[in-house]
């Protein structure tokens, strides 16, 4: 990294916050008509009933709980980047760790929208949820769906208390630039940081010890929303290779995430000296590393389709490739499995432009493979004589489109209130300021 | 001043009884039931039950009719009733919504200058009538009435013509469009008889039917379908054998060891073919020499090697046939269905009937007497003449009863423009049918369930009818309606109609029925055990019957076809097992009734056979023209391998213009396309008499069916075994392994057995649930988004080639395993197990994640996508009237729910309370599920799996038992049991 001063550093980083242009406010009034449609979308669906969906009666789960499961797999990169390659000292993610914690709470806020989205009655949502009241109704701890709860639950507590504890210092610097009403809140935000040596030594175990919370979270969440499936004896769900196949689908699908909001971000904001190709390049490698676990996986599953010799299951995968939602599959297996080897050669992983496009490629993989999970499998199980295909409506693209819209609004205010890249652990890349007359 | 108690409700009963007074204006009062000082049968919340007679088809099942506080909610068969046995089809079950229809006339109505019908008070509507009908008498004119009926005997029918004879008319028709003209003649030509005989099944060992489908709409499904299951059963090492020789695969020939798929109109050349071989072969009974001679020199022109040219059946299966049907005996061969109603429809049925008599079924299996009651309908000839005298000017009223000629006669009769020459067309229809909406006047009646009447289907069966609740609408009988008319008639025919009402005139025929059946009797018994019962049965003795010597000039000609064009294929019109004549078509549950063989719903199509339908380019879906030299309709097009590649076949009964908002615009009737001239011999419609062109018209219409597959694809869901291995050892159940302990089942564990052999695919057991659970119609788009809701369907599946499919039905329901796989993935504990062994829904706690049916292997479960219930939804189920005949023992459902089978629990719970009130336990057999309890052919056994003893419990330890997809471990508490294949390469 160029030699940069404190100052230089401080003022770099926090223009981002500086007061939004036009372009700025156009995308929000956008993001906001979209998130007020698919708001009304939702309305009608519980005014009218889950038939305004495509979902039937094979298929009781479609976009929705797909989508859950991306947004909660795009969650699991902001926490690998933050703690795990934290508890690695990995250098690079000093960078990039704000967008993608930030990223993981906004996924956690809009994929717990979706089971409410999803429930025939969505009013009554909190029964699922145990807490005391006088009939002594209690939830069913067998169901997955209450692993689900509490897993999410836990993960959105945990993630969010990392991000706003990695936030402090920062915040501290934001107070101290700020004036008026702004200078209020941000300095309630900062906790009175003084960046006093006895701060820093507090700080430092409280985010270690945060770090090693979250690092576990990282592999149960995505094992507990696997075993939705792999608990349950539909065929092409019920394998015990869901768990890793999750956790690893879920990083590699974040991975693309972060990659997708930082490159247009690094741009935006100009920070190319902060964000480099470098750091990029490191996430490519990373993303080469669970893109072959994505590979042993699809191979996995079709062996032991294949091998474990039960009739059902080999339908169920043999549909999978060639039956209704084939195209699916095979965005599924191109873009997930094959395309992003590409990143093996330099020339394409140090490419802004075919980084970006890959990482795209491989969200539409990824949420394709929850797509092709979840319908395939229902769409055709035991009972030939129930089968039946299943389509998403307009009111559930509208929906998803919502959904999506909430995401980005939480990520555009975002830039815009709180630094994207971790001032403090930038400077901590740099080397500390030595007085002039020290030197000499 | 205070009120105190006793002043309140004297100031309250008082006030009533002054509205109630005030209100009996035009409107009917409405009481409530005093439950101060309550009437003694009636207990709020306790079922009362009315024993009456279906009149939805001629068959004239008995019926018992449930009703809760004044409303009919559920119709069962009257196990005393000698036809049916306690047993409904799915049409009789499906009555309550012609009753409860809300496309009903609801009171009497006029048609004014510019055709647009307005209602008039019964008065004025009566006065009409009777004013026009004096005049008539004035002039002298009386005989230019004409009354057409359905088939009606007894107290209704003898009053119509004694009415109609009183004002000097002769013009009264019994007309049915399945009137079985061809069958009724040729017993007349083969043994002197204008009869139909009574046709035992269970007593045959070998059934052939050439085309009769009496599992759907043959003379009496009902009674048949028990006696073919019974025929069915495996007994002594052995099951009954059956062929069915017709150019369709009907539900019945599905149900067939072997469809022999005929040339159409040769079926009686396959006869005296048979007839040929068992002569020559000597293996018929023994007969008069004289006879035996003639009749070899009968079938002497159709040895089996021309017969096969014809027919274009191999020979070697004519030999086996004839062998076969010769050797297993007795023997039956059924004829008659509409497969036979070509030119030479009435020929072929004496070949039939030959075929019985030359191997001795008749008198055994073919009883003449007690005798069908159908004989007595006019031909189709006879309605030709009615349409002759209207065109003439020399009907001036035609009064029409219950009968929608319009719509069930060949187009080209020109029954419409006949109409139109007659001045004044009264109705009597309960619907606005299509002939009722020609009408001048609509009168109408009560719907058989609020009338008062008798009907006998056959000889020895005097089924009695009473009303089962109060009249919904401002309706009267058509009995009353004709009384009342003779009453203002002048004083000499009024003077012949003392009743005053139907009913009692209905008193005074039983009376006199009385007198002739129990003479001993007092009247009052009789008549309460008749009003009991149902009506009263006697034995009649079959008469023997001989050769009519007509029979020998016989000559069994090659049937003509009519056609347009060379490459024309054989239109096979039939009446469907759903909607029969199209008179049911405004039922939503049988609208949404899968058809048994096609499996779609809400429709009307042409099948077409693959081959052909490749041929004219023709794919699933597309609407052809179809093309008769008679008319044209417009059809979606069906492909399945049911059809001889050169047939195409249309159900009947769909395509109404008229006749409500469930049965309008639903595809096209084929009678557009039929020939107006009669059979010679019989009189009858030539149904299966033309060729046709398909030509495509480019359009698309969807066809929408609930099911996904037809094949299994090797899933042995519905499986069957060869006879030849039921002796066999079969291998013990295997204990179930798991983590969790088994369930505790204290005292019950309520189980299920279905016999896959006696099944026979009606789909009684859906309309029966729908009735009993209240579960919603949701209408063809619905069904096509996958969001049907019954919580039993049958699977039929496919196995085998195209060219000699083997066809299983399977119903399918809720399994309530005792291990099963939705319980433990709800969050919320809405199912559950409950000690009794069943899989509880529990409808308030449920939030909608669907995993339990996403989980379920059987996919028995159904969501509430939309509001069903809620009267301001648009969605809603259930629209005034349909709402009354809710069950108000099971709850209806609201949006967003999950629910299913239930096995009757309510029922269950009645059955227990009923025994703890008498202080014993539940008998086994006392809880009878609503599909089991109409299930023509006991396929369903219901019952306790914890007593060894139990019919189930035995039932679950039969050879044949297994249980869909077992390897799952789910433990189904339904056992099902193989269908037996028979080894039909000996025949």
């Amino acid at each position: 990294m160029v030699q940069l001063s404190y100052s230089q550093i401080n003022r770099d980083l926090l223009k981002t916050m500086s007061p939004p242009g036009r372009v700025y406010y156009t995308i929000l009034v956008l993001d906001l008509l979209v998130l007020a449609w698919g708001i009304f979308a939702w309305g009608y669906q519980i005014r009218t009933g889950m038939g305004v969906t495509g979902l039937n009666n094979p298929v009781g789960w479609g976009v929705y709980i797909a989508t859950f499961v991306f947004w909660i797999g795009i969650a699991h990169s902001g926490t690998l980047i933050s703690a795990i390659l934290f508890l690695f000292r990995v250098k690079w993610r000093n960078a990039v760790y704000r967008t993608a914690e930030a990223m993981t709470v906004f996924a956690l806020v809009v994929a717990g929208l979706f089971p409410l989205i999803h429930i025939g009655r969505a009013w009554l949502f909190y029964w699922l949820l145990p807490y005391p009241q006088r009939g002594y109704l209690w939830i069913n701890f067998r169901s997955p769906l209450v692993w689900d709860v509490f897993a999410v639950g836990t993960y959105l507590i945990v993630s969010s208390t990392f991000f706003f504890t990695g936030l402090v210092p920062d915040l501290a610097v934001v107070r101290d630039q700020a004036t008026g009403w702004r200078r209020r809140i941000y300095g309630f935000l900062a906790q009175g940081w003084m960046g006093t040596d006895h701060q820093w030594r507090h700080y430092s175990r409280a985010y270690l010890f945060l770090a090693a919370l979250a690092t576990p979270l990282v592999i149960s969440v995505h094992s507990i929303v696997s075993w939705d499936f792999a608990v349950s004896i539909v065929p092409g769900w019920h394998s015990t290779l869901f768990a890793p196949y999750f956790v690893a689908g879920a990083i590699h699908s974040g991975l693309a995430m972060v990659l997708t909001m930082l490159i247009p971000l690094r741009r935006i904001f100009q920070l190319e000296t902060y964000i480099t190709r470098d750091h990029l390049e490191s996430i490519a490698k990373l993303l080469i590393l669970t893109t072959l676990i994505m590979v042993y996986s699809y191979l996995t599953e079709f062996f032991i389709a294949w091998y474990g010799g039960n009739r059902f299951e080999q339908a169920t995968f043999l549909y999978r490739a060639v039956g209704d939602y084939a195209l699916a599959f095979w965005f599924m297996l191109v873009f997930n499995a094959i395309v992003p080897l590409l990143f093996a050669v330099r020339e394409i992983r140090r490419s802004i432009f075919s980084l970006f496009t890959i990482s795209i490629l491989i969200n539409i993989g990824m949420w394709c493979e929850r797509f092709v999970i979840i319908v395939a499998s229902l769409a055709h199980d035991y009972v030939p004589f129930a089968w039946r295909t299943y389509k998403p409506s307009w009111i559930e693209v509208s929906i998803l489109a919502g959904d999506a819209a909430l995401f980005f609004l939480m990520f555009l205010v975002f830039a815009k209130l709180l630094p994207v890249v971790s001032i403090v652990e930038v400077k901590e890349l740099v080397p500390p300021p030595v007085k002039e007359e020290a030197l000499q | 001043m205070g009120i105190d108690r006793r002043a309140f409700l004297k100031v309250i009963g008082v006030g009533g009884a002054t509205t109630a007074l005030v209100g009996c204006g035009a409107e009917p009062p409405e009481k409530l039931i005093p439950y101060l000082i309550p009437p003694e049968e009636l207990i709020p919340g306790m079922a009362s039950w009315y024993a009456t007679v279906c009149r939805e088809c001629p068959a004239g099942c008995g019926m018992l009719v449930k009703t809760l506080e004044g409303r009919a909610i559920k119709g069962e068969g009257n196990l005393a009733h000698p036809v049916n046995q306690g047993r409904l089809c799915a049409r009789g079950q499906a009555s309550l919504q012609g009753l409860y229809n809300p496309d009903r006339i609801r009171e009497p109505l006029s048609r004014d200058q510019n055709g647009h019908l307005h209602s008039i008070s019964w008065d004025e509507a009566e006065g009409r009538v009777a004013s026009r009908l004096a005049d008539l008498r004035r002039k002298g004119k009386a005989d230019r009435v004409a009354f057409l009926t359905p088939l009606l005997s007894g107290g209704l029918d003898r009053l119509i013509d004694t009415w109609l004879s009183a004002l000097g008319s002769r013009r009264r028709l019994r007309y049915e469009p399945f009137a079985y003209e061809p069958l009724r003649t040729a017993n007349r030509i083969t043994f002197g008889r204008d009869a139909i005989p009574a046709y035992d099944l269970e007593g045959a060992k070998f059934l052939l039917s050439f085309g009769a489908d009496f599992l759907e709409t043959w003379i009496s499904p009902v009674a048949y379908a028990r006696g073919f299951a019974a025929m069915r059963a495996y007994q002594d090492g052995r099951i009954g054998t059956f062929f069915y020789v017709g150019p369709r695969l009907s539900l019945t020939a599905a149900n067939a060891d072997r469809w022999i798929p005929i040339k159409p109109g040769t079926e009686g050349f396959l006869a005296l073919g048979m007839i040929h071989v068992i002569l020559g072969e000597g293996l018929e009974v023994p007969l008069p020499q004289e006879e035996r001679e003639r009749l070899k020199s009968l079938v002497k022109p159709y040895p089996p090697e021309r017969v096969a040219i014809r027919t274009e059946l191999p020979e070697g299966t004519i030999f086996r046939l004839a062998r076969a049907f010769a050797r297993e005996k007795p023997s039956l061969a059924l004829g008659g269905g509409v497969a036979m109603t070509g030119s030479n429809a009435t020929s072929t049925c004496v070949a039939i009937n030959l075929l019985n008599y030359v191997v001795g079924n008749v008198g055994k299996t073919v009883r003449f007497g007690p005798n069908v009651t159908l004989a007595n309908l006019a031909t189709y000839r006879d309605m030709l003449s009615l349409i002759d005298a209207m065109n003439g000017d020399k009907v001036e009223v035609l009064l029409l009863y219950s009968t929608n000629p319009l719509f069930t006669l060949p187009q080209a009769a020109g029954f419409r423009e006949a109409l139109r020459k007659v001045p004044l067309v009264v109705s009597f229809s309960s619907f606005l049918d299509e002939t009722t909406a020609e009408a001048h006047l609509i009168l109408p009646d009560h719907t058989f369930l609020e009338s008062w009447g008798d009907y006998s289907p056959r000889e020895g069966i005097y089924g009695l009818m009473q009303p089962v609740m109060r009249p919904l609408f401002q309706t009267k009988a058509v009995g009353d309606t004709l009384l009342s008319l003779a009453r203002q008639s002048d004083p000499k025919i009024a003077q012949r109609f003392p009743w005053p009402s139907f009913y009692e005139y209905l008193l005074e025929q039983w009376k006199e029925l009385q007198k002739r059946l129990e003479p001993g009797t007092p009247f009052d018994t009789f008549w309460e055990q008749a009003l009991q019962q149902g009506g009263v049965w006697k034995e009649v003795r079959a008469e023997p019957v001989r050769l009519s010597p007509q029979v020998f000039e016989l000559a069994l000609k090659e049937a003509a076809f009519e056609a347009k064009a060379e490459q024309a294929l054989y239109l096979h019109c039939y009446p469907s097992l759903i909607h029969f004549d199209g008179r049911m078509a405004n039922r939503p549950w049988l609208q949404e009734l899968p058809d048994p063989m096609t499996q779609i719903v809400w429709d009307n199509w042409v099948e077409i056979h693959p081959e052909a339908a490749g041929r004219l380019g023709i794919v699933e879906g597309d609407v052809v023209t179809v093309a008769s030299p008679y008319g044209e309709v417009e059809l979606p097009a069906h492909l399945s391998g049911g059809v001889r590649p050169d047939v195409v076949a249309i159900p009947v009964g769909q395509g109404h213009t008229a006749f409500g908002r469930y049965a309008e615009k639903r595809g096209a009737n084929p009678m557009a396309l039929l020939p107006s001239k009669p059979e010679p011999l019989a009189g009858s419609v030539m149904v299966l008499s033309i060729k046709v062109t398909l030509t495509r018209t480019g359009k698309r219409h969807q066809l929408v069916s609930p099911a996904g597959s037809d094949r299994q694809q090797g899933r042995e869901i519905a499986q069957a075994m060869p006879l030849s291995q039921l002796g066999e050892h079969t291998e013990e159940d295997h204990a179930p392994k798991q983590i969790y302990p088994p369930h505790d089942h204290p005292e019950h564990r309520w189980g299920m057995a279905i016999d896959l052999n006696a099944c026979i695919g009606c789909e009684a057991c859906i309309v029966a649930c729908y009735a009993e659970n209240n579960v919603p119609v949701v209408g063809k788009e619905r069904v096509q988004e996958g969001r049907w809701m019954a919580w039993i369907r049958i699977e039929r599946y496919v196995e085998g080639e195209l060219e000699r499919p083997e066809t299983r039905f399977l119903p399918m329901l809720c399994q309530h395993c005792d291990h099963a796989p939705c319980e433990p993935v709800c969050p919320v504990y809405a199912t559950y197990h409950t000690p009794e062994g069943l899989n509880a829904q529990v409808y308030n706690r449920c939030v909608g994640v669907r995993y339990c049916s996403n989980n379920c292997p059987y996919k028995v479960r159904r969501f509430n996508w939309f509001e069903y219930s809620d009267p301001k939804s648009k969605q809603y189920a259930f629209p005034e009237p349909l709402n009354w005949q809710l069950n108000p023992d099971v709850t209806v459902r609201g949006k967003g729910v999950m629910e299913k089978c239930t096995f009757c629990v309510q029922r269950i719970q009645a059955a227990k309370d009923r025994g703890k009130d008498e202080g014993r336990p539940v008998r086994d057999g006392e809880i009878i599920p609503a599909c089991a309890q109409t299930c023509p052919t006991q396929a369903i056994v219901f019952g306790d799996l914890k007593d060894p003893n139990s019919r189930v419990s035995k039932l679950a330890r039969d050879p044949r038992r297994y249980r869909v997809l077992e390897h799952l471990n789910t433990q189904p508490a339904i056992t099902y049991l193989k269908k037996i294949k028979q080894d039909t390469e000996q025949v």
